[in-house]
């Protein structure tokens, strides 16, 4: 292996890989759901990543991975715009924005 | 170890630097910039991935759309320093840590037994390429994202207008 480091596609995975323990573990320890919210774009930034890298690495030919990682993007957009709607709702009518208090719905 | 290798494990590290301030600091607003520092670290990533054209939208639209409208709802959301909870019990960390842990190794088995051989390629496909895939093969799909995306700003705005606080 004396190939340079950043023409190994391990490098790349292992990055991507490194965002989405970042994101799980931000999800599940995040109290506040802006938090929340953060973590998942650190899992969509991973996915993103993965795809342009084995894109690059394993199928030079054609360039599906760079489109897909696009997609991707235009959905976390939306996503965010909507989630951030819905959170400062529930900040007007609960005063909070803590997702373990919120259990109206569980009761 | 030459200059280009250098940049690549600094950008490297100002990724995951970026990924950890993003997860474990304690005020919403500091995660909120090592998102903004992840984000970056992705762009230089993608340069180095020979797509010049997906770095520059990386930072156009999570640092100058995402982030923004995340620090909106920051601010919008109210005065969070009166409620300094960010910091859970140390249970919870360690769980959310374990699980984290277990995806991380198992994924990392996958990823070691799969790839095992190195692979260079030469790869010379452009933005004008990716254009081409979107406007012949992918217009279905690119057609819905713009209508998901009209769909998800009209929603935001009905939320916004049409829905009473507590009073």
């Amino acid at each position: 292996m004396n190939a340079i480091l950043y023409d190994q596609v391990f490098a790349y995975l292992f990055l991507s890989l490194f965002l989405l323990f970042c994101g799980i573990v931000g999800v599940l320890y995040r109290r506040t759901l802006i938090g929340m919210l953060v973590s998942m774009e650190l899992i969509m930034n991973g996915a993103g990543l993965n795809l342009v890298a084995l894109n690059r690495f394993v199928v030079p030919e054609n360039v599906y991975g760079s489109a897909f990682a696009l997609i991707i993007m235009g959905i976390a957009a939306a996503e965010a715009a909507v989630a951030l709607s819905i959170i400062i709702l529930i900040f007007k009518k609960y005063q909070h924005i803590e997702g373990g208090e919120l259990k109206e719905m569980k009761d | 170890m030459t200059i280009a290798e250098i940049i690549f494990l600094s950008v490297a590290l100002v990724t995951m630097g970026g990924a950890v301030m993003a997860v474990l600091s304690g005020s919403i607003v500091n995660a909120l910039m090592g998102l903004v520092i992840a984000m970056f670290g992705i762009a230089g990533l993608y340069v180095y991935l020979h797509s010049p054209f997906l770095a520059m939208m990386q930072i156009l639209i999570y640092v100058g759309a995402i982030a923004v409208l995340i620090a909106f709802a920051v601010m919008l959301a109210g005065p969070l320093y009166l409620k300094p909870k960010e910091w859970t019990t140390l249970g919870k960390f360690g769980a959310a840590a374990g699980i984290g842990l277990l995806a991380f190794l198992l994924l990392t088995r996958v990823v070691t037994t799969t790839f095992s051989r190195s692979l260079v390629p030469s790869f010379r496909l452009g933005t004008k390429d990716i254009g081409r895939l979107f406007f012949n093969e992918l217009m279905l799909p690119f057609e819905l994202i713009s209508l998901l995306i009209v769909v998800g700003v009209l929603g935001a705005i009905m939320l916004a207008l049409f829905s009473r606080g507590r009073k």
